[in-house]
């Protein structure tokens, strides 16, 4: 059973952050958060997503699971005002998730869990580098990238005290380094590793919203990018794997 | 089993060159199945995940497949054209793909038959406006867990292209050896029940479970074929012959059973929606509880109609009342299969013609029985003068055999000089054609493989230039200069004036004055004339021409 009351902007972060990589997920509930751990068709994506029970104005839940049509929840959207409550509720047992906001009752039915991909377990993985820089310009970064090219280094070079985005296309090339002084924090330990702008790009839009995201990195490991929602009140995990090219 | 283990069997199929070590390696395969397992088997072997008679469908082009490999290898789709065109064969290509992908997983699942068959089936029943968008999150997700050879063997199930040698003769012998059965009744077994899956496992029972297989109402077995011969010819035993109109239509099977119809088409595709006038016809002339076998043709005035008016109507979806005023469409009968609940196949042809007159009435086709070659010559001409194709012969007590091309029915039609042809490559036109197609590259049938023998640039209206012009986007395998090469699909009936020795094409022979007559779609590309065929006529006019 999942009944609460959520911010309209919340509620979009939330659903973008999923729709980022997936179109259908599992979603968790208990009585102090809701969260969700998906992957997406290639298994090269992952996001680790949660609410605590703070980040909504009114929240009483049962622990409990539902399927996600995310393109369903976004066709919401379109009638939602900025400033919107927007009710949700599950009642036990029920195949249907009741959306209800300014007189809009939608009333959306829900996939069966049990046809969509299991939850993957994180990857036990640790990654030396840790650098936190602000979600706009992260996404900067990544969008002006994508235009010469369809993959990105993300590096940090501890000799020269730079964080280093590089992107090489066919002809032409984009650097961006983050001096020292340019970043919220870093570890300054070496690291570097390629990963896909396809991926990124969605992930990039996601995370501009975030003051700061803090970037996990090894040399050709996956990369984690952890950022907060909900005003502090939820957080995200994206995992990418890396691209591995032979020379 | 695991997918893997299928496509590593499927690689040393491939290797393999004489039959008996084939079928010997099939049926020890056959024999370590589940019974889970067994059927998926023997359908995928054959490169076809649905039996024939369900009408399910993949619908996946070339175009969904590169989306998803773009994606699951890092790919640019330009990169994944590129090597298709270089390496030929989608699935070598794909292969190759996966071996150097350059994006990493985080993990692999081990990909078993029946997740692919259950993947299979997801794409099949995926449709509406999302359709195509789900159906490339399917193959994704298959791609993403596939070694580069599972790669390889998905990529020709999905695009139809499955050719590791493996034939309905081949698999029905390892059958009968994996399970100690007499061949001969899984053949019959499958000429009734139309799925090599479901017969393994009725093999897998014993002899006495493929000796009572039944027919079923909405279960379509294959028609029952012609060969092409002489009235002399077949005269020679002496017995009397049944002589029946041939008829330039499409062909058609009626199952009806608790008041409710359906109309299959040659190659066992549903046409009730497109044929509602004739479907209503034969709903009020027959009785419930039956399958009846004809053809279906377009009257004016009297007169049958050219065969592609007749397709129009099976091929429509839309409007179909309207289309139903303009031409009139009359249902012929010539054999019935099944009635009353009991399967008439194995009764000699003069009984069931007697049941089938004795139900069908009116639209039965006219027959004459006879010895005498003169009479049946003068019926021939009288059927060629009423606008007919020619007429059928059929030996009295010959059994119905679904599937079966034997020596029962003998066609007797004016010499042709036309082959089916598949359409393997187009080149842009010039001109008034410039944004269409302005000729095709035909090829044979050489076995597995497709052999050029042609091009075809005239006999086209610009309606049909248009038409292939869009209905063959979506086969572009690969692009060079102005030649584009397609997916094999579409078999076009092609008229010529002779058959000539040429070192222009691979087969050694080319056409002179080719034109395009009509596009076959009743025709599946296994349909299409082979080289074989096309040595025969050339021998066989040569000949002619020496005798003379």
């Amino acid at each position: 059973m999942l009944k609460a009351t959520i911010t309209a902007d919340i509620f979009r972060d939330t659903v973008d952050a999923l729709s980022a990589l997936v179109t259908e997920c599992r979603l968790h509930f208990s009585e102090t958060e809701v969260w969700a751990r998906a992957v997406d068709t290639a298994n090269v994506a992952m996001i680790i997503l949660s609410l605590k029970k703070e980040a909504f104005s009114q929240y009483e839940a049962t622990t409990g699971e539902i399927g996600l049509d995310i393109a369903k929840l976004k066709n919401t959207y379109s009638m939602m005002g900025k400033a919107s409550d927007i009710r949700l509720e599950h009642p036990d047992g029920a195949n249907k998730i009741e959306v209800t906001f300014e007189g809009y009752h939608y009333s959306i039915t829900l996939l069966d869990s049990n046809t969509i991909k299991k939850d993957p377990n994180a990857p036990g993985i640790q990654l030396p580098g840790q650098v936190t820089i602000s979600g706009s310009e992260l996404n900067n970064v990544i969008k002006s990238a994508a235009i010469v090219s369809d993959k990105i280094w993300f590096a940090i070079d501890p000799d020269n005290k730079e964080f280093v985005l590089y992107a090489e296309g066919d002809s032409d090339n984009i650097k961006r380094s983050f001096s020292a002084g340019e970043v919220i924090a870093c570890n300054w330990q070496q690291a570097k590793s390629l990963f896909s702008i396809d991926y990124l790009k969605d992930m990039g839009k996601v995370m501009s919203h975030a003051e700061k995201v803090t970037i996990d990195l090894g040399a050709d490991h996956p990369i984690k990018f952890s950022f907060e929602i909900a005003g502090g009140n939820g957080q995200v995990e994206y995992l990418l794997a890396p691209r591995i090219e032979a020379d | 089993m695991l997918f893997l283990n299928f496509a590593e069997l499927c690689s040393r199929l491939e290797k393999i060159s004489g039959r008996l070590d084939t079928i010997a390696l099939l049926s020890e395969t056959i024999c370590s199945l589940s019974e889970e397992d067994l059927p998926h088997f023997c359908r995928l072997i054959l490169g076809k995940p649905f039996p024939e008679w369900s009408g399910q469908k993949l619908g996946v082009g070339p175009n969904l497949l590169y989306e998803a490999v773009a994606y699951v290898t890092g790919k640019k789709r330009d990169e994944i054209i590129d090597r298709l065109s270089r390496v030929g064969d989608a699935g070598a290509a794909v292969e190759d793909l996966l071996s150097q992908k350059s994006q990493t997983s985080f993990f692999t699942v081990e990909l078993s038959l029946s997740d692919i068959m259950a993947a299979l089936l997801e794409i099949s029943v995926t449709e509406g406006g999302r359709s195509q968008k789900e159906k490339v999150r399917v193959i994704q997700r298959l791609l993403s867990n596939a070694s580069p050879l599972e790669g390889h063997y998905i990529t020709a199930i999905l695009l139809e292209d499955f050719r590791i040698g493996i034939g309905d003769g081949n698999l029905r012998e390892a059958i009968a050896r994996a399970f100690s059965v007499n061949p001969d009744l899984v053949e019959y077994a499958n000429q009734v029940r139309n799925d090599m899956g479901e017969v393994a496992l009725l093999a897998k029972q014993g002899e006495t479970a493929l000796q009572s297989v039944r027919l079923v109402p909405f279960h379509p077995v294959r028609m029952m074929l012609a060969r092409q011969g002489t009235i002399s010819g077949v005269l020679e035993s002496g017995n009397p012959v049944a002589v029946e109109y041939k008829y330039d239509g499409a062909r058609f099977q009626f199952h009806k059973q608790n008041g409710r119809c359906r109309m299959y088409s040659r190659r066992l595709e549903e046409v009730t929606a497109a044929m509602p006038d004739v479907v209503t016809l034969l709903n009020d002339a027959l009785p419930d509880d039956i399958i009846v076998d004809g053809e279906v043709i377009a009257v004016r005035d009297g007169r049958p109609l050219p065969f592609q008016t007749v397709l129009r109507r099976f091929r429509r979806k839309h409007n179909v009342a309207e289309a139903a005023d303009a031409i009139t469409m009359l249902p012929n009968l010539f054999d019935i299969l099944y009635l009353d609940g009991r399967m008439l196949i194995d009764l000699p042809f003069h009984i069931r013609r007697e049941k089938l007159c004795k139900v069908a009435g009116n639209f039965v086709t006219p027959q004459l029985v006879s010895d005498n070659e003169s009479e049946i010559e003068a019926y021939y001409h009288a059927a060629l003068d009423a606008g007919h194709e020619g007429v059928m012969l059929k030996l009295q007590d010959s059994r119905y055999t679904p599937g079966v091309r034997g020596k029962d029915w003998v066609k007797i039609k004016p010499e042709a000089d036309t082959l089916d042809l598949v359409v393997t490559g187009a080149e842009w036109g010039e001109g008034k054609r410039a944004h269409v197609f302005g000729s095709f590259l035909l090829s044979v049938r050489d076995e597995e493989k497709l052999i050029p023998i042609s091009r075809v640039a005239t006999g086209f209206s610009d309606e049909q230039l248009a038409w292939l012009h869009d209905t063959l986007q979506d086969d572009i395998l690969r692009k060079d200069g102005k030649m584009v090469y397609f997916e094999p699909r579409l078999v076009f009936e092609v008229g010529y004036s002779e058959i000539q020795k040429s070192p222009n094409y691979e087969g050694g022979y080319a056409l002179r004055f080719p034109r395009f007559i009509e596009l076959r779609e009743d025709k599946d590309i296994k349909e299409a004339n082979t080289t074989e065929d096309v040595t025969d006529r050339y021998i066989q006019t040569h000949k002619v021409q020496n005798e003379s």
